[in-house]
């Protein structure tokens, strides 16, 4: 019964997903969204392979990776690009996906920097140093253009907490 | 779940590097750098748990992008990838007393205690059953009894107290993440037979909670979903995260299976027993009628009888000792003490007398004028009598 509510619920969900595509297709820049977690298996040689999956399923203490897909679909090179990604609450940032530019990050969604350069304001109106735990979004800022055609990933880990 | 998207296949994130080639060494460094600090602080921050995300969670993600193209400024936002929070099954069983509970034979109603704590991402149900073979070595003492009419009861008004008649429920019903409750076995000790050790298991299964969080509806047991089923990614799937309760070396539980165990014992053992000494007080002889209706004349003989009852079933009393004064204007009767199981009433005191193979020991204190009986051992249920005489001055 509850799983059936369940179902029809998260179908829903994907339905949305799907519709919101169209809206850009447009724009020359398209960026795809994509969450994985990493599975984890025993390699022949012994060692243990970390690869990232689709999601499927997720428990608080996971890690999971946001990655962000994008392509330019036009003619014309796309310069000033930045991309910002709000981390969702119920996730705590950790760091930058293997393979990814670090992303610049923010605990306020309006000042961006590195980490150690943010503060938080406490309880009693002082500042503290922020913690990982702290950041609310992030934001890549691509140094050069995105040549017509163009294809390219960024990626952020985070936890589920 | 994943909003269909077909680039996205199994990914190795290696190769994701090729990406990535214009990076400035400058990136890359920055990379390593910030890697290392998150995993510092992930594990600082592993013993303080804060609430968990609840299952059932839908999780969305969607990035805001802007560009410039031929000079002018375009906003657009990603796609947006969502996934659903999976249900993280969690709980502790532990039993919530130090000691056995010290039971009385034939006692109705002896209770254990337990403490369960939901320790899942979701409101749950929990479900009971007992066991009375309790795996050799988890508690010490051999088992001798088992208990009759065993149940499980729950703490249902939360004072920590089994309260028969109020402490009703048989399940626990919708335990909030992170709450405790008390789960109590509770059961009648036998009246006859021997009666020293019971050992009792409480074996608890995790069970589906109301999705509104309406009481009053036991759930069905959970069953961890088969990642390898299709479309395992649509549900909540449940995933058992439970210890083995009762540890590696014991079977009774395993870790990972939506199960706990926590084992107790019932103990007859030290303890008061109910012992009771009547008094009564006979005229052997007089001077004057002899043995034929004697009356408490001077000069008469009295035969004291002491009867010592244990009225605990099964329980033996040991060590008993009686003492008693001999009356002011009576004379003790040397050599008349004699101990031994209770004779008719009225006729005769005691069956055997003293020195003989039972043990006990008898003495007269003539300065404090005072009888002194020893009986090793008193049977649950059974008697001993002691008796002496005086004569009346």
């Amino acid at each position: 019964m509850s799983n059936a509510k369940t179902v029809r619920l998260f179908a829903a969900a994907a339905l949305a997903a799907v519709l919101t595509t169209p809206a850009f297709a447009g724009g020359p820049l398209q960026v795809a969204s994509k969450v994985l977690t990493e599975k984890k298996a025993a390699a022949a040689d012994g060692t243990t392979r970390v690869t990232l999956v689709p999601t499927k399923k997720v428990v608080p203490g996971d890690k999971v990776v946001f990655v962000l897909d994008y392509h330019n679909t036009g003619a014309q090179p796309l310069a000033n690009v930045v991309l910002d990604n709000p981390v969702p609450q119920e996730l705590a940032y950790r760091s930058a996906a293997q393979g990814s530019p670090t992303p610049e990050v923010s605990v306020d969604g309006k000042t961006y920097g590195e980490l150690g350069a943010l503060h938080v304001r406490t309880a009693s109106g002082g500042l503290r140093p922020a913690s990982l735990d702290d950041v609310t979004s992030v934001r890549w800022r691509l140094a050069s253009p995105i040549t017509a055609g163009a294809h390219g990933q960024l990626a952020f880990q985070a936890v589920l907490k | 779940m994943i909003p269909p998207d077909p680039s996205t296949t199994n990914t190795n994130t290696n190769t994701n590097t090729n990406s990535f080639r214009e990076l400035s060494p400058m990136f890359v460094n920055k990379v390593r750098l910030l890697l290392l600090s998150g995993t510092a602080v992930i594990a600082s921050t592993g013993t303080a748990h804060a609430a968990q995300t609840a299952a059932g969670t839908t999780i969305s993600n969607t990035a805001q992008v802007t560009y410039t193209v031929n000079g002018q400024q375009t906003t657009t936002n990603s796609t947006t990838s969502t996934f659903v929070v999976d249900r993280k099954v969690n709980f502790t069983l532990v039993t919530d007393q130090t000691t056995s509970t010290k039971v009385n034979v034939g006692q109705i109603g002896a209770v254990t205690s337990y403490k369960l704590t939901n320790t899942t991402n979701g409101t749950q149900d929990f479900l009971f059953d007992t066991a009375q073979a309790v795996p050799l070595g988890i508690l010490p003492g051999t088992p001798d009894f088992t208990l009759g009419n065993i149940k499980v009861y729950v703490d249902t008004n939360n004072n920590n107290v089994y309260d028969p008649g109020t402490d009703t429920a048989t399940y626990v019903d919708e335990l909030a993440p992170d709450a405790s409750i008390e789960v109590f076995i509770v059961g009648d000790v036998p009246a006859t037979g021997t009666s020293n050790l019971a050992q009792v298991a409480l074996h608890a299964t995790v069970a589906a909670g109301d999705p509104n969080g309406v009481k009053g509806t036991k759930g069905a047991a959970l069953i961890a979903t088969d990642l390898n089923l299709a479309n395992a990614d649509n549900f909540v799937d449940i995933v058992f995260a439970d210890g083995d309760s009762d540890g590696t070396a014991y079977l009774g539980d395993i870790g990972r299976n939506g199960q706990a165990i926590a084992y107790a014992a019932y103990e007859a053992g030290a303890r008061n027993v109910a012992l009771t000494v009547t008094k009564t007080a006979r005229v052997i002889s007089d001077d004057v009628n002899l043995l034929v209706f004697p009356k408490a004349l001077p000069g008469a003989t009295v035969e004291y009888c002491l009867t010592v009852n244990n009225a605990t079933l099964g329980v033996n009393a040991t060590n008993v000792v009686l003492s008693d004064v001999v009356p002011t204007a009576t004379t003790y009767v040397p050599g008349t003490l004699t101990i031994g199981l209770p004779g008719v009433l009225g006729t005769t005191c005691t069956l055997s007398t003293l020195g003989s193979t039972t043990g006990f020991t008898g003495a007269f204190d003539a300065s404090s004028k005072t009888v002194t009986a020893t009986i090793p051992t008193v049977v649950g249920g059974g008697s001993v009598a002691a008796s002496f005489r005086v004569t009346i001055n």
